[in-house]
Order: structure tokens, then sequence, then C-alpha cells
């Protein structure tokens, strides 16, 4: 996967992840969001896996709570993982308080968890 | 000093990565370490989609950025020849309109110069090596906010916006955070002579329920003024309720307004 893509996994578990590749801005984000809006659409849980990001703007900041809003209005689960994290994006999580907010979870494992528990369970 | 860099592209979001890049390439050859690599990139980011979402409400222009390397920080300037610099809540859209605090909480320093009709360039400082911590200057906290703006009507939506946005991240209550904006506003008013440079310096730092505002450095007895400023005429009040501590200080020959107001 190369730089500004998005990775979709289906899980047998019944959830996606959504792999954030490298960096993604202003350019990036309609289609990020049109991925997202249609696995919400579809109700499949969401993990959005922050990992192997490089870098992310406030656009795609702006994408990712939309979604997580989106996702719990519909009640379907939603979840942002990092396992490791890349400079830019650790700190842009951090200062703008959405680590906390969105919350986004320290592996893909804990966020699936949440994806799935969310799941059917609005609000 | 002439710019170590200079690029012209046209303001579309694809072009924003090209500019992201050059910046850091850039900065990684004059020295400067990861983190603060990370920070530019953002920064540099933040003010180039700001050009691209609205600078040009129809057509298409330029966006031009360009970066001096001097001293011992890098200083990277974003420029378009647009409407003006006009931030507002139906203008955030998905980017959640956290792109000039961004800004402001990555950069050593940054400023924001134009006007109606006149496009808007957008200046951001940053040290190559933490020589100010060396130097042993005044650092209140690593984490504090510091912005330079030109007097006259950039102020008041600069300073809005940042406070909004910290009181906000600090849980205010809706009425301490409208009070803390009566605050801003009021020094947002303040005559370019008031400050020593002739440019408006805060430095914001926000701590556990609280902001803690500086304003200056100030020119000689400007710090009186601004508290006078702060009496509500015949009425025998004054915002300087508002404050939880308000004072002025003197420190190393210039004179700086304290505020701490609390959530």
């Amino acid at each position: 996967m190369r730089s500004g893509e998005v990775g979709l996994e289906r899980n047998d578990d019944g959830y996606t992840v959504v792999a954030i590749n490298g960096e993604h801005d202003l350019n990036t984000a309609p289609g990020l969001r049109s991925h997202l809006q249609q696995l919400i659409a579809d109700g499949d849980p969401v993990v959005v896996d922050l990992s192997t990001a490089t870098f992310i703007d406030s656009s795609i900041l702006g994408t990712l709570l939309q979604a997580s809003r989106d996702a719990g209005e519909a009640g379907v689960g939603f979840a942002v993982a990092q396992a490791d994290g890349a400079e830019a994006v650790t700190r842009v999580l951090e200062i703008t308080g959405l680590r906390k907010d969105l919350p986004v979870h320290s592996s893909r494992d804990e966020a699936s968890a949440e994806a799935l528990r969310a799941t059917g369970d609005p609000g | 000093m002439s710019a170590d860099l200079d690029l012209r592209l046209p303001a579309r979001a694809e072009n924003v990565i090209v500019i992201r890049q050059a910046m850091a390439g850039l900065a990684e050859a004059a020295g400067m370490d990861a983190r603060r690599v990370a920070d530019l990139k953002t920064v540099v980011t933040e003010a180039c989609n700001n050009v691209v979402l609205h600078a040009y409400e129809e057509g298409e222009g330029p966006i031009e950025v360009s970066a001096e390397i001097g001293g011992d920080g890098l200083e990277v300037t974003v420029r378009d020849e647009g409407r003006g610099f006009h931030p507002s809540a139906a203008d955030a859209g998905a980017s959640l309109g956290i792109g000039l605090p961004l800004i402001a909480a990555l950069s050593d320093s940054f400023a924001i110069r134009g006007g109606a009709g006149q496009g808007t360039s957008l200046s951001a400082r940053f040290a190559l090596v933490p020589s100010e911590l060396e130097r042993g200057e005044p650092q209140p906290a690593g984490d504090e906010l510091r912005m330079q703006v030109s007097p006259g009507q950039l102020v008041r939506p600069v300073l809005a916006r940042i406070l909004g946005a910290l009181a906000a991240r600090a849980e205010f209550s809706f009425d301490r955070l409208s009070d803390t904006m009566l605050l801003g506003d009021a020094v947002s008013h303040r005559r370019a002579d008031d400050f020593r440079e002739g440019r408006v310096e805060i430095a914001i730092n926000d701590g556990d329920g609280t902001l803690d505002i500086r304003v200056g450095p100030l020119a000689e007895g400007a710090g009186e003024r601004i508290l006078s400023g702060l009496d509500i005429p015949g009425e025998g009040g004054s915002l300087r309720a508002l404050a939880r501590t308000v004072e002025v200080e003197r420190r190393n020959d210039s004179e700086y307004l304290l505020l701490e107001v609390a959530g």
C-alpha cells in the first residue's frame, strides 16, 4: 500500500479495519470520508488504524471525529487504533485532545473489541 | 536576508503535500530535529489548507511559500492573493476550526498579516536548536502558546479562536468561557503603541482548569492603561473581576500584563 492510500481489511469477526498509510491531508480526506460513510451505512463495525500513518492534518481529524459521531448515531461500532506512533500523528492527537475524545486505543485488538461492543449500542 | 526557499503553486489540495515535503527537506538539511520537523510539517500544512479552502472564493489563485534560515531559527511564510483573513465557524467545516490553534501551539511564534482584499500572509518561526532554553531566558512552560499579530482587526478573531479552543479544552463552563472572551476582547482593542515592538504579543499557558495569559512586552505604563480600560465607566465595576488574578509585572526591563482565568 502506498503513502496516501487507505487499506480496507474485512475481519472474520465481523469488523472492517481501515488502515491509514503514509501521509493524509486535505487531498485524501474525501476518499477516507467516503469509505467510512459507506461502512457505517452498511452497518459494519469500523476500526481505523493509524499505526502506519506518518502524517495527518486537521481535515483527517475532522473526518474521524465526524465518522465517530455518525457511527454512534447509527449504532455502529467505531474505534481508532494507534499501536505505533509517527511523531507528527501523535503530536496532533495529543495537542487537540482527540486521543482522549475519539478515543484512540493503543492496539488494534483493543480497538476492535470496542467497535464490536459498541455495535448495536447507540449513543 | 533572502529566502532560502521560494515556492509558488496553484492553491490546490494536491499541492499541499509538495509544499510540506519541501519544507521538511529544508528543515532536515538545516539540522532541525525530527520532533520539530513534524511540528513544522503540521504548521505549514494547516497554513496551506487555509489558503486552499478559504483564500479564493471563485476560481483559483496561487499559494506562495518562502522559508528563511537565519541565526538559530527557520521562518516560513505562506501567502495568498485572496480575499483576506475571515475565520468563522461556517468556514471551519470538517477541519474542526483547529488549524489556527495547531499553528499557534506547534510554532515558537507566529504572525498573520493582511486585510480584506489584500491577501493574507502567515509566518511561523521554529528554533533549530533549543537555544532559548539553553540561554536561560524566562520560559514559563514548555507548552506555552505564543502569538504575535499586527495591531488592528486581526487581533480579535485570532485571539478569540485561540482562547475559545483553549477554554473548551480546559472544560470551562459557558459563563466562564464568555468571561474569558470578554477579557480577550478588551485586550484586543489596545493601540499599537501600547506594545513595545508595535506588535501585539500574547502568551497563554493552560493548566489545571485555568488559563494564564501574559500580554506583552508592553510600552512603559501600558499595563496600567489596559487595566484602566477594563473599568466600566459610571458603573463602578470592572472586567478585572472576571479574572481570578490581574497584575502588571516588570521583568527584564519590560512590562507585562498577567491575567489568570479559571473555568
